[in-house]
């Protein structure tokens, strides 16, 4: 009676008022300095806690055997390295998504390269995660590259780091390494934005505190990994976070259906409930909220719908709906701290896009203005940034683009770099100061739209390519003269 | 309106982002369909994700000729009902040197009957963007795939250069000669597509139950005989088992598992269940080390 049971669940989920969108799933990154034994927790952590199968445990076993690496043991890293380069070299280059259950939780986990080289892949795990097992070697402690992986898991905005000290076999199960290391991290941490910490002492090739309790250390009374994995909080998002939902497409259907199609990434918003596009700032009213399922009273983060509003915006892809009070910011400066993850350094003369939640800006002029170094974690005053480098920059946008800054909304708050000639992703960051551009329409700004002009000043005009060239110059004319007369103006044609 | 648990109703909105975000930044955008359970919950979630109009995108499906005669009635009984264009390509090359899973390895017979074909298929089209029902728990070298998934000229899949892609902004700008596929699928794993499909209530191709069918047993797989052109070895004879399939592909090259699960909770029953991964049914997966990833690099899925 399978789907009786997950009608069950459904029900109960119900009666509980908010559904729990945090804790029914947690996406878990592992990270850490390579040869720390990622791959091997992991795959220690899915063979006792059942998330092999028997004919993969049967490939693991006689694929370990071939190669002979561990003896006779099983190499559970195995389970994980799936490019035939990473099972020959014995490394991880890209990460690897496993999925798991236990009882009380679904369980997504990012396994992610330790290797300087493939850093760019390890912020990609990262920037999906809801939690972050940091490893170190219980023999080295905390590295350079240990250093780099967590301030990147503080950019991307995870806020739970579980620091496994890995090899504890290697170190006699010693208490005071473990205190040793412990210490480190916690001055370590202060560096970070972090509001949780952990710190498990385990054994991934014996298994010790990875599912199953250690029994040769006594001296730590904490929970074991999955325990602790199992009963995590995964919510981070206030409750009465201001609503925001990024349009992905506009949807046209027979008769005169017109709706904005997106997800709602930020609070949430009800029929009736008045919206804005958060560029021109003109409003409208909720009138349905669509979905093949029938029509929604209200929608909340997270949630694919499409809004349909009682008066047509005139709005397209890249546009922000926001609640009347709590705007978005139409930035066209911003500052940013990123993580550089082209092999081509950042070139203060090339062409870069910024790509926010939908949108796509073309950036105007772009500058770094300091570099993260990886031994003390400080910022350090530079004009240039390379490969794996964490940068604070300056970027002036070619036109305004609706935003938040990344600590109010991350959804919002967040961008990828891109390069205008090859279309490749250079950089991945974070919006931490935005000033607003030229004035949101609203109430004192007068909006030049099409239907405006083409009742008087380009009434002249017809629909030939030449003709629409001149009626965007016109508009254009138009604005700077306004403007030069102090009038806050907006061309929307 | 439908009740999902929060899990499924977190993944189906991912996957209608997905679907969305592509829509939105490619030119011709193409549906793999497969007639599978996995496109079965891909094309119910682009009519969702596009809803109330139809998806902006034809289907495609790489027909070697080989399919159960069960799926090819189902897929146009699904293209007829929800009124979506769909297009039907076959290599008609491999079809006149008379390629069939019998007298060639499972490796060349996919190569040139697949492999070939949907190269062919999206180079006629003119698509820049395959829409693909692939899930990261399939097999590990998809473990790793990203969810916009570039290929090079020749639609070759370069593991070691793949794109960055972070948090949920995916970045379709296409560089020269590239096209992409997209995996709306890539975080549900095999229980949540069966545990949706009940919960959803959606039709899927009547061989994923059980029922008695002729059978004969080969290497210690179950081979159903789907029509008269089986080759029999010596002394083999096919016998009635009650068996069910748990992924589709080419009726030769796809084994089947004895099985009493005869609807949806009996289904669901038995994958929470599985000791054995999905794919260990699929003959042409395991025919070389490192299969998948070999295809995929030759422009497979």
């Amino acid at each position: 009676m399978q789907v009786a049971e997950l009608k069950k669940e459904i029900e109960a989920e119900q009666l509980t008022a908010e559904a729990p969108h945090g804790g029914a799933l947690l996406k878990l990154l592992t990270c850490g300095s390579v040869d720390d034994g990622k791959s091997t927790l992991i795959g220690r952590l899915l063979w006792d806690a059942a998330g092999v199968t028997e004919d993969q445990r049967a490939a693991v076993t006689l694929d370990s055997r071939a190669r002979g690496v561990n003896g006779e043991k099983i190499d559970f890293s195995l389970l994980l390295d799936g490019l035939q380069a990473e099972r020959e070299q014995g490394i991880t280059i890209d990460i690897a998504w496993r999925y798991f259950e236990t009882d009380d939780r679904r369980f997504i986990i990012i396994d992610s390269p330790g290797h300087e080289q493939y850093t760019r892949n390890m912020a990609t795990g990262a920037s999906h995660a809801d939690i972050a097992i940091l490893l170190v070697d219980a023999r080295h402690g905390a590295k350079r590259q240990t250093r780099r992986h967590a301030a990147i898991c503080d950019l991307v905005g995870i806020k739970r780091v579980v620091l496994a000290i890995n090899k504890m076999d290697e170190v006699d199960w010693s208490e005071a390494r473990f205190r040793q290391i412990e210490a480190d991290f916690k001055v370590m941490a202060e560096s970070f934005n972090f509001s949780e910490t952990a710190i498990i002492p385990v054994a991934a090739l014996t298994g010790d505190n990875v599912v199953n309790r250690s029994t040769a250390m006594s001296w730590y009374s904490g929970p074991t990994l999955l325990d602790y994995l199992e009963t995590v909080d995964a919510e981070t998002a206030p409750v009465d976070a201001p609503f925001r939902m990024p349009v992905q497409f506009v949807l046209r259907a027979g008769g005169d259906f017109r709706g904005y199609a997106g997800t709602v990434t930020s609070g949430r918003i009800a029929v009736g409930e008045r919206v804005i596009d958060a560029r021109s700032g003109l409003g409208a009213t909720l009138r349905r909220i669509s979905t093949m399922d029938g029509d929604l009273p209200f929608a909340a983060k997270g949630d694919a719908v499409t809004l349909v509003l009682d008066n047509d915006l005139d709005i397209s892809r890249g546009a922000v709906l926001s609640e009347a009070t709590r705007r978005p910011i139409n930035a066209d400066v911003i500052e940013a701290r990123l993580v550089w993850l082209s092999e081509t350094p950042f070139d203060p003369e090339a062409g870069y896009l910024l790509r926010t939640a939908t949108d796509l800006t073309p950036v105007t002029s772009m500058s770094v203005s300091a570099l993260v170094e990886f031994e003390k974690l400080a910022s350090q005053p530079a004009h240039a940034c390379s490969v794996n480098d964490i940068a604070d920059c300056r970027i002036l946008l070619g036109r305004p683009a609706s935003l938040d800054l990344f600590r109010d909304l991350p959804l919002t708050g967040n961008f990828v770099l891109v390069s205008a000639i090859d279309g490749t992703t250079v950089a991945g960051g974070v919006i931490t100061w935005a000033q607003a551009g030229a004035p949101a329409a609203g109430d004192n700004v007068f909006v030049i739209d099409r239907a405006l002009l083409a009742r008087g000043l380009c009434a002249d005009l017809g629909d030939s390519p030449a003709d629409q060239a001149e009626f965007n110059r016109r508009a254009q004319e138009l604005a700077v003269l306004l403007r030069s007369a102090g009038v806050p103006v907006l061309v929307e044609i | 309106m439908t009740a999902l648990t929060s899990h499924l109703k977190l993944l189906e909105a991912e996957s209608i982002h997905i679907f969305r975000e592509a829509a939105a930044q490619f030119r011709a955008p193409v549906l793999l369909y497969s007639i599978g359970k996995d496109s079965t919950v891909l094309l119910h979630i682009a009519r969702k994700a596009f809803w109330p109009a139809k998806p902006p995108f034809p289907l495609l499906h790489v027909d070697t000729t080989w399919k159960f005669r069960e799926m090819i009635a189902f897929r146009d009984r699904t293209a007829r009902e929800f009124g979506l264009d769909l297009i039907v390509h076959t290599n008609h090359d491999g079809l006149a040197r008379n390629m069939n899973p019998f007298d060639y390895p499972p490796s060349v017979y996919t190569d040139v009957m697949k492999t070939v074909a949907l190269r062919q298929a999206l180079d006629t089209g003119g698509f820049d963007a395959a829409f693909g029902g692939a899930r990261r728990d399939e097999e590990s070298s998809r473990a790793k795939e990203r969810v916009f998934s570039f290929r090079a000229a020749g639609h070759r899949w370069e593991p070691r250069r793949q794109r960055p892609e972070m948090w949920q902004l995916l970045n379709g700008r296409l560089g020269k000669d590239e096209t992409v596929r997209v995996f709306p699928l890539s975080n549900w794993t095999e229980s949540d597509v069966w545990r949706y499909i009940a919960l959803e209530k959606l039709d899927v191709v009547p061989l994923y139950f059980a029922a008695p069918r002729p059978v004969v047993t080969r290497n210690g797989q179950l081979i159903v005989v789907d029509d008269a052109r089986m080759k029999f070895e010596p002394g083999e004879k096919p016998v009635t088992r009650t068996v069910r399939f748990r992924t589709l592909g080419c009726w030769p090259l796809t084994a089947a598992i004895e099985s009493d699960a005869a609807d949806l909770d009996g289904i669901v029953a038995e994958t929470l269940a599985a000791r054995y991964s999905e794919r260990a049914g699929r003959l042409i997966d395991h025919d070389q080390a490192g299969a998948m990833e070999m295809k995929k690099r030759e422009g497979y899925f």
